[in-house]
């Protein structure tokens, strides 16, 4: 205890980016890359995003489209937004207006920060509004979500609609029937698990933690012990593996369905 | 606590190992950047002998090797004595396997530090690692010496369980 205090240093002995650095320097890749797109990016833009790009072009609108398909992607805008797509999402913007995007499914933004122009997100039923801030907006379902991480967001269903006011740490869902967004009383961390690549638990009943793994894995449990309470940080990569850390961590055994 | 060990592959490997081999590496050389490098440089050693197809029987107690001879060999060079730098604890000098365990211990306490929220564990840190009073840090950070009070033993409780049983002695 005294010994790892003494020492403790926020960031430090980080072993995702480790990895990842180790994963660099052998050559490794596993990770998606980064791409910047539209067309400046040249041969490394995939080729299912130049075609749509073209096609697009023709409407002499200069829609840009980006997609991720199997696996998350992040994105760089021109304004220097970045976004990370969640698998079979897309985003579409003008290259008139960057900061105007239309999103299906859901995407993490870090938005660059520009008090003249805000930026702005319509999907099918819902709009957001920020001047540049971290969030994640989940357009996929009927309930349309909004996760803020830093900053300040406004949610509302279309941009002349009321809407709330969301700030760090705050979730609101939208459904059909409401006509307003509803602020969640306890946000859920791990709804950006995907993007944030671990889920965190704090005091969390085993019971909702296997909850959680089952939405984002697709796969369902049997376990022991369901009232058992676990906290901690979880890399999201490995399933099996956060698996055998909780049977340890709890001294409960967990069965794949 | 089960270990799979030759039966995951070189990533799990990296990542069920890392932070407690870093921590390992910290009791030679009390220099976290120092430690992370020497971790590093020892995985690059196993995965060029691996690539080579060197068989090694038990890949985890042979990093726990390379760690430390290389933090040794740093000391050496710096012309420090290292005869007498065995692992120990507050018992007395403590084996191989004590040391490992003793490495992943910490290093699912620091992971638990590192889970804390934010405000949480500034106080935390600033009350434990650096030994300001509560007065003080509440004056630091301008919060009330009571919020300071609450914060420190929530961070207590939440690392308590986050820990397991086997480290609560620590905190008794």
């Amino acid at each position: 205890m005294d010994f790892v205090l003494t020492h403790y240093q926020e960031g430090k002995f980080d072993t995702q980016k480790a990895l990842q650095r180790f994963n660099e320097a052998h050559g490794i890749v596993r990770k998606p890359r980064r791409r910047v797109l539209p067309w400046v990016s040249g041969v490394a833009a995939a080729a299912a995003a130049v075609i749509l790009c073209v096609f697009l072009f023709r409407d002499n609108e200069q829609q840009i489209l980006l997609m991720a398909d199997a696996q998350a992607k992040e994105f760089v805008l021109p304004d220097g937004t970045e976004v990370t797509l969640a698998p079979g999402s897309k985003l579409t913007y003008s290259e008139k207006s960057p900061r105007n995007t239309a999103l299906e499914g859901k995407a993490y933004f870090e938005v660059a920060r520009d008090e003249a122009v805000p930026f702005e997100i319509t999907s099918d039923g819902a709009f957001v509004r920020v001047l540049g801030t971290k969030f994640m907006v989940d357009a996929g379902s009927s309930v349309k979500e909004v996760y803020v991480t830093e900053g300040k967001v406004l949610f509302a269903k279309s941009s002349d609609s009321e809407g709330v006011i969301l700030t760090k740490d705050m979730q609101a869902t939208l459904s059909e029937s409401d006509a307003v967004p509803v602020v969640a009383m306890e946000p859920d961390v791990n709804s950006i698990a995907w993007q944030r690549g671990s889920f965190i638990f704090d005091k969390t009943p085993l019971k909702d933690v296997l909850e959680t793994l089952s939405e984002h894995y697709r796969v369902s449990f049997a376990a022991t012990d369901l009232d058992k309470q676990l906290s901690g940080e979880f890399y999201a990569e490995d399933l099996d593996l956060i698996i055998s850390l909780i049977e340890s961590a709890l001294d409960v055994h967990i069965i794949k369905r | 606590m089960p270990q799979p060990d030759n039966n995951i592959n070189f990533d799990d490997l990296f990542r069920y190992n890392y932070r407690p081999l870093c921590l390992y590496a910290l009791h030679y050389l009390q220099d976290a950047d120092l430690s992370e490098d020497i971790v590093q440089e020892s995985y690059a050693a196993l995965w060029e002998k691996l690539q080579e197809g060197a068989h090694v029987l038990n890949r985890k107690s042979y990093l726990y090797m390379m760690v430390r001879n290389r933090c040794l060999d740093h000391l050496r060079k710096k012309g420090i004595p290292t005869e007498s730098l065995k692992p120990y604890d507050t018992y007395g000098i403590i084996d191989d396997d004590d040391a490992q365990e003793r490495s992943q211990t910490e290093a699912r306490l620091w992971t638990a530090i590192d889970s804390l929220p934010e405000k949480c564990r500034e106080v935390f840190i600033l009350s434990k690692r650096d030994g300001l009073k509560y007065e003080e840090i509440a004056e630091e950070l301008g919060l009330s010496v009571n919020t300071v009070r609450n914060q420190i033993s929530k961070a207590l409780k939440v690392l308590k369980e986050g820990v397991q049983k086997l480290y609560t002695f620590f905190f008794a």
